[in-house]
């Protein structure tokens, strides 16, 4: 499920963009952008299905999201179904160490030495994965979970979105 | 750290700006005996304060040293929470180490770490930051802002500006800022930030802010193969320039916009930083870990995204990248 500031990033890289209209689909989410430019009429819309296995997820309100940075898309509109839970259930097992910010992804502290971890390293909760920067931000990022690394999914020197997946880790 | 009645006693001077105390006074305050007045006097005359000393009139601070010692920075500071708490040695690894290291103990916002030397001072990607004894200002600062994560950037573009503001308060120098934060003086480098962030996903535990500042320094003092492109405040000034003055100058103008921000967001320092960029409208080249980027900077985005516009016509937005002007 999308979170707000992942919905509010998204209007951004869209509004910043040249793209007209913007469909995104994904395990009963749905988002749908226009831009004030183009024929359709002008809004927002993201729906949400909330796939949650265990507990039910809590209601949401329909939010109308204030935009101020954002001029050219003017609301936001939040819907979310509930929907039978038949849907997939998420098998991996695995933890997504995700980006908190958008930036420069660096394995390793400095370019000569060996990265933070690779895949089969043993992670801690507070063990360091990588750097993420942003504008000489620095931003280290720790595992927050006890595991084993079993995939490294960007490559050093990437640029990485917020909310972006990271590593996947196995937990322990 | 200095002793609670030593702070008391600076900030007694302070308040009186320039004059005089009685000795009976400063007892009565401070709760000590007259000849415990004395010697906390004859301490200050020590470390290199002057002190006027006249019958029946009192004590007064002629001229503070230029020393950074907590003394120095808080004789006269007029900030409410930025280095009202200061770490002080002499010599130090990295500034940046200790913050880190206080504010993972729990050290409250505005606490500043400030040293004489650095041995192992640090700049982008643990590239040295060449920064010798008593030469210039090395200091880490520790904020704890009630801000989302992937808003910290826009703090070292406040940084930049109130550094700017600083050195042109107190030297009367007009500092240039290349995105995102360096400061350019006469189109030499005079002071690099350098920003870490202690967070967990959605929380801020603190942003640990480190900047470098090439004060009194002659051209020989810099490493050979950067003369050519670093520059001190003095020599670009022609005097000598007392650090204390510029830490103070520099504190006061961060809370300044440091409370800005957190009332107003990011637009009022987007203004200044505009104010004092270089780049904007010219051509630049935008490296980038994979890429180099050609165009000319637009200005930046209501988060302080670079925005450079290639001969293409396209937009590339920056987050991270060193420009070459």
């Amino acid at each position: 499920m999308l979170k707000i500031q992942e919905i509010r990033e998204l209007i951004r890289l869209i509004d910043q963009s040249s793209i007209e209209e913007f469909v995104y689909e994904n395990e009963g989410t749905k988002v749908h952008m226009k831009k004030p430019g183009s024929n359709i009429p002008l809004e927002t819309v993201v729906k949400q299905t909330v796939v949650e296995p265990t507990a039910p997820a809590p209601k949401q309100e329909p939010v109308v999201q204030p935009t101020p940075a954002q001029p050219a898309v003017q609301a936001v509109e939040v819907k979310q179904e509930e929907k039978p839970k038949q849907e997939a259930v998420n098998t991996e097992n695995l933890h997504k160490i995700t980006s908190p910010m958008v930036g420069t992804f660096y394995a390793s502290p400095s370019p000569d030495a060996p990265p933070y971890v690779k895949v089969g390293d043993k992670v801690k909760t507070d063990t360091v994965v990588c750097i993420v920067e942003a504008m000489k931000l620095f931003n280290e990022i720790e595992a927050e979970v006890n595991g084993e690394i079993v995939e490294v999914l960007v490559k050093n020197g990437e640029l990485v979105e917020y909310g972006q997946p990271l590593f996947l880790v196995k937990p322990e | 750290m200095q002793s609670e009645t030593r702070r008391k006693l600076l900030e007694l001077f302070s308040q009186a700006k320039g004059d005089f105390i009685s000795g009976q006074k400063i007892s009565e305050i401070l709760g000590c005996s007259r000849t415990a007045v004395w010697k906390h006097i004859e301490d200050l005359r020590k470390e290199g304060f002057e002190l006027e000393a006249v019958r029946r009139l009192g004590y007064r601070i002629t001229k503070a040293p230029d020393k950074i010692t907590a003394n120095e920075i808080q004789f006269g500071l007029q900030t409410e929470v930025l280095g009202r708490h200061i770490y002080y040695e002499e010599e130090v690894t990295s500034t940046q180490k200790i913050a880190h290291k206080l504010a993972y103990e729990g050290a409250p916002e505005g606490t500043l770490v400030v040293a004489e030397l650095q041995t192992t001072g640090r700049g982008r990607l643990d590239r040295t930051w060449f920064s010798p004894k008593g030469t210039g200002i090395w200091m880490s600062l520790i904020l704890r802002p009630a801000i989302p994560p992937q808003k910290a950037p826009q703090l070292t573009l406040l940084a930049a500006v109130a550094v700017a503001q600083g050195i042109q308060e107190v030297t009367g120098l007009f500092p240039d800022i290349k995105w995102p934060n360096d400061i350019l003086i006469n189109g030499k480098k005079a002071v690099g930030i350098l920003t870490e962030l202690q967070a967990e996903s959605e929380r801020i535990h603190s942003v640990i802010i480190g900047i470098g500042i090439n004060v009194n320094q002659e051209i020989e003092q810099f490493p050979e193969e950067i003369q050519r492109i670093a520059t001190s405040l003095s020599l670009e000034k022609g005097e000598k320039i007392n650090r204390a003055e510029l830490i103070k100058a520099i504190l006061l103008k961060f809370e300044t916009l440091y409370r800005q921000y957190l009332q107003h967001g990011f637009l009022p320092i987007k203004l200044l930083w505009e104010g004092y960029s270089v780049s904007i409208g010219k051509e630049i080249i935008a490296h980038t870990p994979n890429d180099s980027i050609k165009g000319k900077a637009l200005g930046i985005t209501d988060e302080g995204v670079l925005m450079l516009e290639a001969a293409d016509g396209v937009i590339h937005y920056i987050h991270s990248a060193d420009i070459e002007l």
